[in-house]
């Protein structure tokens, strides 16, 4: 490029070494980043999955596995995944389309509160609810499914900016306008035009969600609820190769959650490409404009 | 459905149309039916966000059931407020490397163009790693520089230098570094955006004035840069202020961290003193508070420029 611009001889071997050099620069960057991206990983493979004189063998997963609560805490994980993934969805699903239809004034506030989790530290929120639920209804936090409100909580940020961009980025007004002049009525609208355009930004929010609740850890353990991340660090008090193998498949899972959400966004941006100009900008975290990765990972973790 | 959905547009200001006139009671209607269509999502937050918080800040400041600042004092007993500084410290260390480091690989994110496929790999790991954490994320760094550690055996058989007991994962160092883990690829993440709003025309036309590449960096990257690079440095600090569960599955209670301490003193393995406890939730949430409001007040600014 800069070869092209300037006048022909006058500066041709800055012009020329200049990309080279950072070519270079940029590959060694690359190569450093994955070494240690990977270190950790291969590590807790390697440490998890051998043991010294034997080999690969699954010997130290065998021993979390049959430990009593193995089962239980997991499907508990699974079952608060799921529940409030799917009770995030039915919680903003309506009232975002609710409000983007007839009261769109509301949405700088919903948006506001929507980042309210992002600055109260998980831990905070605990210490919260426990003052709170303790005066006000004793019973709530004995039971695990309790914490699905709280999940709900911490995954707001990520869930509502997903699903507020894909409705954006239909301009449902016109859809509902123009399904309605075809002679719908709005639920037929609603089954057929609306919810299947957005089906690829719910299974974003989705995705999203469950990563960020199968490796939840301060709630849990702080609210005395034995999930599986709890599980986890039990274990790794006194087998440490098990839990290096534990962390190795939960580090995996997350990563396909992730790349599955990527995936889904691409398809999505594809899609929806024209209509990206009219999205507004957010003011708080980058949405999904210009890679499908970024969308993921615009925000801190809740699991740490 | 039709006329309702357009008379919705006009009332939303959205298109300011001289012949629609929406009469009184149908804005009445409108701004009714607005807060009842997002009732159940203000109930909610009201319920599970924010009365939590309301009774954790107003428990904070509540000694034997009348106003009391002798909770918020105690904060600066020598141990806890040792525990601000140790938390600070980490939070500032780990933002200030992991910025530098991050700003590194979004800048060879950004600029690299060849090899497509490697770039793809970084950014979409980049993407994974900044998310993870946690219990998982401390124990892959303990199967790898632990006392046991693949790395650390490597090293002992290679060289026969020990790096367990350089870099103790139980201490504030070996937190730090694991925390740098999800730092410097979510400062690439964060900073990415901004590398892309920096346009290549820009840089043509200041070298084709004559500028050198310091002038431009000065004069043109930099005024431009700075608010997003501070603002996502203090989403880095809120991040690591914030962090319990990698920093409890490391080290437990030998680091004198805030977010350890309350967990400690939630899960009631100190004296109980709830208005004490609340207190040390309270000056976290200020500072986390003020970090990201700073960032906030940056992003307005930088805003102008990156569209």
């Amino acid at each position: 490029m800069a070869a092209l611009d300037t006048p022909a001889g006058a500066k041709p071997l800055s012009g020329r070494r200049r990309p080279r050099v950072t070519g270079a620069a940029q590959a060694t960057i690359f190569a450093v980043a994955l070494i240690l991206f990977f270190t950790p990983l291969v590590a807790s493979a390697a440490f998890g999955f051998t043991l010294p004189g034997k080999g690969f063998t699954l010997d130290s997963l065998d021993v979390a596995v049959q430990n009593t609560s193995f089962l239980p805490q997991l499907s508990s994980t699974l079952q608060l995944a799921a529940l409030s993934t799917l009770a995030s969805l039915l919680l903003l699903v309506p009232t975002l389309l609710f409000l983007h239809l007839r009261a769109p004034r509301m949405l700088p506030l919903t948006e506001w509160l929507s980042v309210v989790p992002y600055v109260v530290p998980a831990i905070a929120l605990v210490s919260g609810a426990n003052l709170f639920f303790r005066n006000m209804a004793p019973g709530f936090l004995v039971s695990t499914y309790s914490l699905v409100p709280f999940y709900m909580v911490l995954t707001l940020p990520l869930v509502y900016r997903t699903l507020d961009a894909g409705i954006r980025a239909l301009d449902i007004r016109t859809l509902f306008a123009a399904s309605a002049s075809l002679g719908a009525t709005p639920l037929q609208t609603l089954a057929r035009i609306i919810l299947p355009n957005l089906r690829a930004s719910m299974l974003g929010a989705s995705l999203l969600s469950c990563a960020l609740v199968l490796g939840e850890y301060a709630l849990a353990s702080l609210l005395l609820h034995s999930t599986f991340p709890v599980f986890m660090v039990q274990v790794g008090m006194n087998q440490p190769r098990a839990a290096a193998a534990l962390s190795f498949l939960s580090i995996v899972v997350t990563w396909l959650l992730l790349a599955a959400l990527s995936g889904a966004s691409a398809k999505r941006t594809r899609k929806s490409g024209p209509a990206r100009s009219t999205r507004q900008t957010s003011k708080d975290l980058p949405t999904q404009e210009s890679t499908p990765a970024e969308q993921s990972s615009a925000t801190k973790g809740i699991s740490r | 459905m039709t006329l309702q959905a357009e008379r919705a547009t006009g009332a939303a200001g959205a298109a300011p149309s001289g012949h629609e006139r929406p009469t009184a009671t149908r804005r009445r209607f409108g701004r009714v039916a607005g807060w009842l269509g997002a009732m159940p999502y203000l109930l909610f937050l009201a319920v599970f966000l924010i009365a939590p918080i309301a009774t954790n800040v107003w428990t904070s400041f509540q000694v034997d059931g009348s106003f009391s600042l002798a909770s918020m004092a105690r904060l600066f007993e020598p141990q806890y407020r040792d525990a601000f500084m140790q938390t600070i410290r980490l939070s500032l260390l780990t933002a200030g490397a992991g910025g530098v480091l991050g700003l590194i690989l979004a800048w060879a994110l950004a600029t690299s163009e060849r090899p497509k496929w490697l770039r793809n790999l970084v950014l979409s790991f980049s993407a994974v790693a900044s998310q993870l954490g946690g219990v998982a994320l401390a124990f892959a760094f303990v199967a790898a520089i632990g006392v046991q550690g693949l790395v650390t055996r490597m090293i002992l058989s290679l060289t026969g230098w020990s790096l367990s007991d350089s870099i103790q994962l139980a201490s504030f160092w070996g937190i730090a570094l694991v925390y740098l883990y999800f730092q410097v690829p979510l400062m690439a993440i964060l900073m990415l955006p901004a590398f892309g709003a920096l346009k290549k025309q820009w840089s043509e036309a200041a070298y084709s004035l004559g500028a050198s590449r310091f002038r431009y960096l000065r004069d043109i990257a930099f005024p431009i840069m700075w608010p997003p690079i501070i603002g996502a440095l203090l989403l880095l600090f809120a991040n690591s202020f914030s962090a319990y569960a990698t920093a409890y599955a490391l080290a437990g209670g030998r680091v004198n961290l805030v977010p350890i301490l309350i967990g400690f003193f939630i899960s009631g393995n100190v004296m109980t003193d709830d208005s004490f406890a609340a207190a040390l939730v309270t000056g976290m949430i200020v500072i986390v508070v003020a970090a990201m409001g700073l960032r906030t007040l940056l992003e307005r600014r930088s805003n102008k420029w990156l569209r």
